[in-house]
């Protein structure tokens, strides 16, 4: 079979996410989030709405994390005594 | 405010659910009567299953490539899908000729974030055939109302726990 065409989902990587690979948190935290809550809640009346908080809970939490893995490195790391 | 409040019943061990679990993402809460939350596993682990195949391409799924083999003990707990998609990258996208496999080969921070979703899609996975292998029906009852107490009926919406 000829695969030289432009594109074929699945079959080639999307080498987009060379450079855009931290805008995968949003599908990850979508998926974790309604396996977990399918699981956990007890009705499912509520069930989208819960999935979008505890999302939108996992990507402030890793923003919070990476800020201060951010300052941890740039900033209180270096003004440690070299000895 | 009144919530919808659940009881816990004695858990149910059925293997057949946790086997059901594993061969499709789901099928062993549909077994157990719960359909609407089945279905809702089942979107969310084939979500994060395809979206790290559309990712990484077939080549995330490896069973045979030295480092790649650890996470294909995650990624198995995904069911026969797993096992399907390791199929078509040895025996059809790792046959062709050299210069078509290496467009199909997913290098660097793709072939990792590939790999990473199917292989969290089987982690989850696995709790959930560890639910149906365990499961503990949630059975509705009649909210208390309690005129003198002005609180919420107090976590009554998540089963067996506070929310996260």
């Amino acid at each position: 079979m000829n695969i030289c065409l432009s594109y074929i989902p699945f079959l080639y990587p999307i080498s987009l996410f060379h450079d855009w690979w931290y805008l995968l948190i949003l599908p990850l935290s979508i998926g974790i989030s309604i396996i977990y809550k399918a699981l956990r809640l007890g009705s499912l009346d509520r069930f989208w709405h819960n999935v979008v908080i505890m999302s939108i809970q996992i990507i402030l939490s890793m923003i919070g994390l990476a800020i201060a893995l951010l300052i941890l490195v740039q900033w209180i790391i270096p003004a440690l005594p070299v000895d | 405010m009144n919530h919808t409040q659940f009881q816990l019943d004695e858990a149910r061990f059925s293997l057949l659910a946790a086997f059901l679990a594993w061969i499709w993402p789901g099928l062993g809460h549909i077994s157990l009567g719960e359909k609407k939350r089945g279905v809702y596993i089942m979107i969310g682990v084939l979500f994060l299953f395809f979206c790290g195949l559309l990712v990484g391409g077939f080549d995330a799924v490896d069973r045979l490539s030295g480092s790649d083999r650890l996470w294909f003990y995650a990624q198995g707990l995904c069911g026969p899908i797993a096992f399907a998609a390791d199929f078509i990258n040895q025996n059809y996208i790792k046959q062709l000729p050299a210069p078509d496999q290496l467009r199909t080969q997913s290098l660097g921070r793709v072939n990792e974030m590939g790999t990473l979703f199917i292989a969290l899609a089987g982690l989850m996975n696995l709790i959930v055939i560890i639910d149906a292998l365990h499961f503990i029906p949630r059975r509705q009852v009649a909210p208390k109302s309690d005129p003198g107490d002005s609180r919420d009926s107090g976590g009554a919406e998540e089963a067996g726990g506070a929310d996260t």
